[in-house]
This record gives structure tokens, C-alpha cells and sequence, in this order.
């Protein structure tokens, strides 16, 4: 009798050290903008609940604060938060966290999200799709400093969420899968680039 | 009985040595002995028979002494190089063999698989040796340091005994056997015209064939009756010729030809000779038999099936069914269709429900040759009314921004990170998920099947036509109810078995 409960009491001090350890310690949170900071207008990918684009985007407000990650960190609330419509599903797991934030001088955003983004996904390969570009187009349509976002899982490198979408490298903005067409000054620099390129060649 | 302390805690040997105990001690020891020798010799280096092994360049062929060692098959390099006339210099006492040709230079060391490539390193799978004055190398070398070197495009096919070089004509031949009541009818099927020659001796069949490089799909025929013991494709002198091992009860051989002598049926007949009066089934009309399809050219001879995720992960989850156990069901069936309809060789990724990581799913079909890679997954949507299916295959140029070290010009970079697998092929793998697309909105209502991108862990590593099929929505119970029905299973796994028939016979679908 003594047995068992010593084994139930060290299974409870496990299972409780598990959830300490998961936040040891909270860090002050930090408010992530001003009072002073104007608001902007931002688009927030969600997955279309039916038809053949992915990801529909939803006109949502955040405020400019002077710390790029603060402005990810807001979008990905937004994101977390979920849509306000029904025709949008919500796009990551419940109680997912975001952990950590880290912008590259190259302009690669490694975003720690907590285990849950991968234990909590219900999988299929279109739904994963869906929970990685809302995620990465969110943030690069949003934030031109960011190039390419990393997902890292539970603060490590995970090869998928669900089984399916490789993680191991950076991923780009696709806009193909989305409603939105791609920002009008990108297109102009282009032709700008191509011109440059032409003049350096004759030189 | 010094031996059972030091084995008695391995239960296996425990029984050996009850076994033994009754036996005397010099008796074990001369087993002891026995079995020592025998490692002695087979230990070390594991060398087995030596066979002619033909190179067939168009115009020419080159018949070389290949020799096995530790299950490897080597031939000798400087034969090879002297027929191509690509210079060499044998440098003794560095144990060197330096190849040059243009400006590049290839250097390989004796008991050495690194060789030196324009001073880059490349690893073959076995090492390089040199006995007496010859070098011998892994048949490897050919694909992975000639081509590069000399241009010459190298064909090998693991299994076989043979090569083809460059681009020499050797049309596929097909063999196949049936017990047909009183005879046995080996068909031979092939895409040009050939003549055959019947030479008989007691127990044996040769068939000459006067066409000389041909690429048999299969070595030799597994039929066993009580007329024919095996039937072996053989062209070890370069002249190609089936050999027929046949029982004493064949009295009779009859050679047909049927359309344009493109198949033949060579028929063993039982009992006393019979001539010619007799109808026992005189040339039966080939229209008449099923499987004599006019023989159309099929590239995809090994297709490796992928059932989606396994053991501790399960997958998408519906209320009553798994994902993982659903894709091991549908991918067991296609198997079965797959080698039923097509007679190619079909590999699942697995067989059980065991977890698997996805490099490893595509390394199946690639150590396998394989020509087509279907990973089969069901989907999962929050949208409890969805039943959208979609075929996917991987996102274009995913992965090529990372990797700045290849030179854009490179059409054939030295070393491909493993995730950009996927690239050479990748055209073809829209073909075939094209293909399947079409196949499937066609018989199965209530989705479009949509060709998609994405950048998918188990596709980006195979180097062959790769793509996922993702079926239904879990989520929603009548449509995971469907997907559990025999009926639809038959429906589908037939439509996906149409559409890897059709890419077969298409041009795409370019044998690797």
C-alpha cells in the first residue's frame, strides 16, 4: 500500500515539475507598443473555410511600435486570437503559445511557438499548409523587414508540425494560395533592379 | 564444458549446449573446429563466381570478367578505359590510377572509395582495389565518375548483368510462363521485330535471339511445372539467348510467332511426339487471349506506395477511424491492384503499423529505383462539411534560395542537398499528379481533387515522379464512413491504378 502511494505521489511531483518547467520563470511582460504609437491597418491570413483559396486575409489594426518583433508579436496575437467571421477557421491550435521572438540582420524571423502548435494540431496536409502560411504570410506581407520566417517548436528545430510540411528551412511569402495580390512597390522595384542590372552590364 | 559459464546467461546457446552435452568433448571440439575453419575461409573476403558481364556502346560491345566481392560487383577499370580510349596513367608505387580527359582528371587509390574528382573528394560505396596490375571498381564508378569525367552516359539496373552506354537501342523483353493444361507456354514479349532459333539438348533450350543488346524486364522466370524447371535471360557472351532448363517429359517444343514477330509463344509439350495432324490446339489466335495486348512500352517498372504516418502517430484522428490505419488499408490494396494489372514491382514504405520518419519513406523509393512514388494521406478539416480531396506535389523551387553554394549555370551540381531531391523530377511529378487529377474527378463525385503545392517533408527527397494523394476530411463523419466502404476503396484504388497506367505510357514518365 505504501508502494502505491509513494508511486502516485512521484508520478504527481513529475507531473507537476512538467508544468513548471514549461515557464519556469514569467518574465515582466512588457507592454509591446506605446501609448503614442499610431495605429496601422494590417492583413491577417486565416484559412478559408470552404472554396479554393487557402488563406482569405481580414483587415485587422495593430500599432506601429518602434521594435519590429513587438509588431510580430501583435500580429501573431491577432492570429491566435483567431477570425471574427464564421466564413474564416481559426489557424492555430488552442493554446498555442508564442515563446520567443528572434529577427536575423538577413531579415529571418524565428518564431518559438510552444509545443501545442504540433501536439494540437489535428493534422492533414492542407490544414498544416494552412497553419505555416498564415503564420509566414501574416508576418512578411505585414512587416517588409521580415524576408523569411523559421518555425521553431517547444524552443527546438522540428522537421514538420503534423507530419507533413518541412520546417528545416526558412519559409517565403506565397501569395498564390492567397485572395491578395502582391504589394504594388514590390512589382515596382523590379523593372527599377532590371534596369539597374542593365546599365552595370554596359558598363 | 569449459564453454557454458561463459554462454549460460544467452538462453539460445543454452539449449545448443544441451543439445551437445550427451555428445563427447573431442567430438565438440571437432566441431569447434570445423566451424573455425569455415569462417577462416568465408571471414575475410567474400568473393563468389566470376561472370562475363557486357558493356554494349551503340555500335560495339565490350564482354569484361566481372567479380564479386563482400556482395559488390566489380570490373575491371583499365579494360574499360582502353575500349573507350580515355588515357590513363597506373602509377605503381603511389597505388594510384590517375584518368584524364579534356582538362578534368579522376584519381582513385587503391582499397580506397574516395577518389579525387578535379580535386574535389566523391565517396563511392565501395572501395577501389587493385590486384596484381588490374583495378578493379564498384560497378558505381561508371555512373558516378566515367559519366562525369568522359560524358559517356552509363545504364544500369541493380540486378542485372549487364550495362548500356550512351544512348544504345535495347529494346525491353518481356518473358512470362503459364501452365496451360497439357502444355507450358512461355510468351515473349518484346517492342521490335526478332528472330529466334530453337537448339535442343536433352534438358536443355536455347533459344538464340539475333538481336543483340536487349534489356530484359526480368532476369529470369519463377515458373515451375512439371515441363520447365527455369527460364534464364542470358547474354553473358554478348549474344542475348534464353535458356530453358526443361524436365524429360517434353517431347516437343513449338516456336509461334504472332504479330509481326513481336511475341512469341514457345510451347512444351508432354507425351509421345505429336506431328503435325493432330489439332491439339493448333496456334490458338492471339486476339483471342487477354493478356495479348499489343505491347506498348512501360517505363515505371517499380512503384513504391507510401501510407501516411503509423505507431505513435497516428495522424488525423476522425471519431472512429485513424488516418494512419485507413492509408495502410488503401495502400495494401493498391499494392494487390498495382501488381495484378500492371505486373510492376510495388513496395510499400510500410507494411505495419509501425512509425516511420519521412526521410526514410522516400529512401525506400529511392535505394529501390524506383519509377513512382505515391504517398497516400487523408485530410483534416475544422470545416465539418468539407470532403475536398487533393493531390499534392512539391512546391516549385522550394529550398533552391537556401542554397547559394551550387553555381545557377551547374546542370549537374556534384552534390544535391537532400531536400532538393525533388527538383529533377519535378516536372514529371505534375505530370503524373495531372494525370491522376484527371482520372479521379472524372469517376468520383463530390471533389475536384485539385492539384496543390506544398513544401512536403516526404516528397522533397525523392528522385523519381513523387506525389501525395490526400483523401477526404476525417472531420466529417459521413465522409469518413465513405472512405471505411469497400466499395469506394475498390472504386478508387482501380482510378488510381488507370492513372499510374496512363503515366506509365506517357511520355513523362521517363525511366530512371
Amino acid at each position: 500500500m505504501g508502494f502505491f502511494v509513494d508511486i502516485v505521489g512521484r508520478v504527481r511531483s513529475l507531473v507537476n515539475e512538467r508544468e513548471t518547467e514549461e515557464n519556469p520563470f514569467k518574465p515582466p511582460t512588457q507592454p509591446l507598443y506605446a501609448p503614442t504609437d499610431p495605429a496601422i491597418m494590417v492583413k491577417i491570413f486565416f484559412p478559408a473555410a470552404t472554396g479554393d483559396t487557402l488563406l482569405v486575409a481580414a483587415d485587422q489594426t495593430i500599432f506601429k511600435s518602434a521594435e519590429v518583433g513587438n509588431r510580430a508579436r501583435q500580429i501573431l496575437q491577432k492570429l491566435q486570437e483567431g477570425p471574427q467571421v464564421d466564413t474564416l477557421l481559426p489557424p492555430l491550435p488552442k493554446d498555442t503559445k508564442v515563446q520567443d521572438i528572434f529577427i536575423s540582420e538577413q531579415g529571418t524571423a524565428f518564431i518559438d511557438f510552444s509545443n501545442a502548435i504540433a501536439t494540437g494540431h489535428p493534422g492533414g496536409v492542407l490544414n498544416e499548409l494552412a497553419t505555416i502560411y498564415s503564420i509566414v504570410d501574416s508576418l512578411t506581407y505585414n512587416l517588409p523587414e521580415i524576408k523569411q520566417v523559421k518555425i521553431l517548436v517547444g524552443g527546438v528545430e522540428k522537421e514538420t508540425l503534423a507530419g507533413h510540411c518541412l520546417l528545416l528551412l526558412p519559409l517565403e511569402m506565397d501569395l498564390s494560395i492567397t485572395n491578395v495580390m502582391p504589394r504594388e512597390e514590390k512589382i515596382a522595384t523590379l523593372p527599377r533592379s532590371a534596369s539597374a542590372l542593365a546599365s552595370s552590364l554596359k558598363e | 564444458m569449459f564453454l557454458v559459464p561463459l554462454v549460460a546467461n544467452s538462453p539460445c546457446l543454452v539449449r545448443v549446449i544441451e543439445f551437445f552435452y550427451p555428445m563427447r568433448v573431442t567430438r565438440i571440439a571437432g566441431l569447434l573446429a570445423a566451424l573455425g575453419a569455415a569462417l577462416f575461409i568465408f571471414g575475410g573476403l567474400i568473393r563468389a563466381a566470376d561472370a562475363n558481364f557486357p558493356i554494349y556502346f551503340p555500335g560495339s560491345k565490350l564482354l569484361v570478367k566481372a567479380e564479386t566481392f563482400n556482395r559488390e560487383i566489380y570490373l575491371p577499370l583499365k579494360e574499360i578505359l582502353e575500349s573507350m580510349g580515355v588515357p590513363y596513367t597506373d602509377a605503381l608505387a603511389l597505388e594510384t590510377l590517375t584518368i584524364r580527359s579534356g582538362n578534368a582528371r579522376l584519381v582513385v587509390t587503391k582499397n580506397s572509395a574516395l577518389m579525387s574528382y578535379n580535386d574535389q573528394i566523391v565517396l563511392l560505396p565501395s572501395p577501389v582495389l587493385r590486384e596484381e596490375s588490374r583495378w578493379l571498381v564498384p560497378i558505381e564508378f561508371l555512373t558516378m565518375a566515367l559519366t562525369r569525367l568522359t560524358g559517356t552516359e552509363f545504364r544500369y539496373r541493380p540486378g542485372t548483368s549487364r550495362i548500356f552506354a550512351e544512348n544504345v537501342d535495347a529494346p525491353e523483353l518481356e518473358m512470362n510462363a503459364q501452365t496451360l493444361g497439357p502444355i507450358t507456354r512461355l510468351t515473349i514479349r518484346c517492342g521490335v521485330p526478332l528472330n529466334l532459333d530453337l537448339k535442343r539438348d536433352n534438358q536443355r533450350a536455347v533459344l538464340a535471339i539475333d538481336r543483340s543488346p536487349l534489356d530484359p524486364v526480368r532476369e529470369r522466370v519463377d515458373h515451375r511445372d512439371r515441363l520447365l524447371r527455369s527460364v534464364v535471360f542470358d547474354d553473358s557472351d554478348g549474344e542475348a539467348k534464353l535458356v530453358l532448363e526443361i524436365t524429360r517429359d517434353v517431347s516437343d517444343i513449338r516456336v509461334t510467332p504472332a504479330d509481326n514477330n513481336r511475341i512469341f509463344f514457345v510451347d512444351l509439350r508432354k507425351g509421345e511426339p505429336v506431328t503435325e495432324a493432330p489439332p491439339l490446339v493448333e496456334t490458338p489466335a492471339p486476339a483471342a487471349r487477354p493478356d495479348v495486348i499489343p505491347p506498348v512500352e512501360r517505363k515505371v517498372r517499380v512503384v513504391v506506395i507510401d501510407p501516411g504516418h503509423g505507431g505513435m502517430d497516428t495522424g488525423a484522428k476522425g471519431a472512429t477511424v485513424a488516418e494512419k490505419d485507413i492509408t495502410l488499408i488503401l495502400a495494401r490494396r493498391l499494392r494487390t491492384a498495382l501488381q495484378m494489372r500492371l505486373g510492376t514491382t510495388v513496395l510499400l514504405t510500410r507494411d505495419s503499423d509501425i512509425a516511420l520518419d519521412n526521410e526514410a519513406r522516400s529512401a525506400v523509393a529511392n535505394n529501390n529505383q524506383a519509377n513512382l512514388f505515391i504517398s497516400l494521406h487523408t485530410g483534416y478539416s475544422l470545416n465539418k462539411l468539407d470532403a475536398s480531396s487533393y493531390v499534392f506535389v512539391m512546391k516549385e523551387n522550394f529550398g533552391e534560395a537556401s542554397t547559394t553554394s551550387a553555381p545557377a549555370g551547374a546542370r549537374d551540381p556534384l552534390f544535391l542537398p537532400w531536400y532538393l531531391g525533388y527538383r529533377t523530377h519535378r516536372q514529371a511529378s505534375m505530370a503524373a499528379a495531372n494525370i491522376l487529377q484527371e482520372e479521379l474527378s472524372k469517376a468520383i463525385q463530390g471533389s475536384t481533387f485539385a492539384v496543390r503545392t506544398a513544401p512536403l517533408a516526404v516528397l522533397s527527397s525523392a528522385t523519381m515522379p513523387a506525389m501525395l494523394l490526400e483523401l477526404g476530411n476525417l472531420n466529417n463523419l459521413a465522409n469518413a464512413q465513405t472512405m471505411l466502404d469497400g466499395g469506394y476503396q475498390t472504386r478508387l484504388i482501380n482510378i488510381v491504378a488507370d492513372a499510374v497506367q496512363r503515366f506509365s505510357e506517357s511520355p513523362q514518365a521517363a525511366a530512371n
